[in-house]
């Protein structure tokens, strides 16, 4: 058999191990998932918030997302300058006094606002213990605990 | 056989080949207080040897427009090209993490290749410290002092301060004038909790700077471990 044979019986082989995977595994799982040990200080995973939990949720996404597919329930606060920045703060202020624990979302890990957020609302210094959601908004989706999905 | 797994191997080492190359993913500026926009480039260049095509970008931000250079989105090798952040600063001071991100090629609608990220450092002209003064509930109501402390290169004057809440009272101290300035708060009730917002105007000659607010709070202690951490 010349190269050019065994490279494509190579290619079948793996080809047919590929296939039986799917077929015996079915195809791959793309939902998220939110690893404990990879966490960093102020993060959290999605599954260890307790359902029902007394949680302060802060949506960091632009107001039309939050409006549109937020935690029930949430607070916006994000960094668009069309935003009044000082009527989130004194917005935060007001829940943090009844909801002193707070997670914050954004739109996707590569999105980076929620850190930002979670930031600056300690940086109010109002005693809140404040973390940001692992996984964000699409964890919140996956797991069906936001509007409209 | 050998030639066969040659052949495999290129084939794997074209697919894992590098892409667009950008010397620089970091990059942090300090701008003027009284900046409203900022430009951030990136160059990149093909360091592949194929072409290469930035199929999607976003800034993950309103206050952030992405542009590249010429509206070009394909590169052939060795070719080179410049992404453009313009940042709108808004009323935002202190430091601004935002983040590029690009999308070439094959790359999975979830995982962009290129992160670039940009550090934007404004000046805090009027600084609060602490920005919140806190009291236990029941406890004693002892008056508490917000500092504020001007840093800019002409004087800014403390115009009024307003409480929201007539549960705290406060006044405006003059430490320096055009410089430093104490608002001393006292909770009148510390029976209940309660929240007062500080509304403290200052004739700054840069607008988003002019108003600043502090918090004070009366307020139940926090539990000491939080019930979230795995």
């Amino acid at each position: 058999m010349n190269s050019w044979g065994q490279l494509a019986v190579i290619a079948a082989v793996s080809l047919l191990a590929a296939g039986g995977t799917f077929w015996i595994k079915g195809p791959p799982n793309r939902l998220f998932r939110c690893d404990p040990a990879s966490l960093k200080q102020d993060e959290v995973c999605l599954e260890s918030i307790p359902a029902g939990a007394d949680v302060l949720w802060v949506d960091a996404r632009s107001r039309r997302d939050w409006e549109k597919s937020g935690v029930p329930g949430s607070l916006l606060w994000n960094l668009d300058p069309a935003e009044d920045m000082q009527a989130f703060e004194a917005a935060a202020a007001v829940r943090v006094v009844a909801t002193p624990r707070i997670i914050v979302y954004c739109g996707d890990e590569n999105c980076g606002v929620s850190r930002q957020i979670a930031g600056r609302i300690r940086g109010l210094d109002l005693g809140a213990e404040v973390f940001v959601l692992r996984g964000g908004w699409r964890a919140l989706r996956e797991a069906g605990r936001v509007k409209g999905f | 056989m050998k030639i066969a797994c040659g052949i495999w191997l290129a084939l794997m080492a074209m697919v894992q080949a590098a892409g667009l190359d950008f010397p620089e993913t970091f990059k942090e500026l300090h701008v003027p207080a009284s900046a409203t926009k900022v430009n951030v480039d990136f160059e990149f260049t093909n360091r592949s040897d194929k072409p290469l095509s930035i199929i999607k970008f976003d800034s993950t931000c309103s206050c952030m427009a992405v542009r590249i250079q010429d509206g070009k989105l394909r590169y052939a090798p060795g070719e080179s090209g410049l992404v453009r952040a313009e940042f709108d600063m808004g009323n935002f001071s202190g430091a601004i993490d935002k983040v590029v991100v690009l999308w070439v090629d094959k790359d999975a609608a979830d995982k962009p290749s290129i992160v670039l990220k940009v550090r934007v450092i404004i000046p805090v002209l009027v600084a609060l410290e602490p920005k919140t003064v806190k009291w236990d509930l029941n406890g004693t109501a002892e008056p508490q002092a917000i500092r504020i402390t001007m840093h800019h290169e002409k004087p800014i004057r403390v115009t009024s301060v307003q409480s929201s809440s007539a549960a705290f009272k406060c006044e405006l101290k003059t430490i320096k004038e055009g410089a430093s300035y104490d608002v001393i708060v006292t909770p009148l009730d510390i029976k209940k909790p309660g929240l007062g917002i500080f509304r403290i105007e200052t004739d700054c000659d840069i607008a988003k700077h002019r108003i600043q607010q502090a918090f004070g709070t009366v307020r139940r202690p926090m539990p000491a471990n939080s019930e979230f951490k795995p």
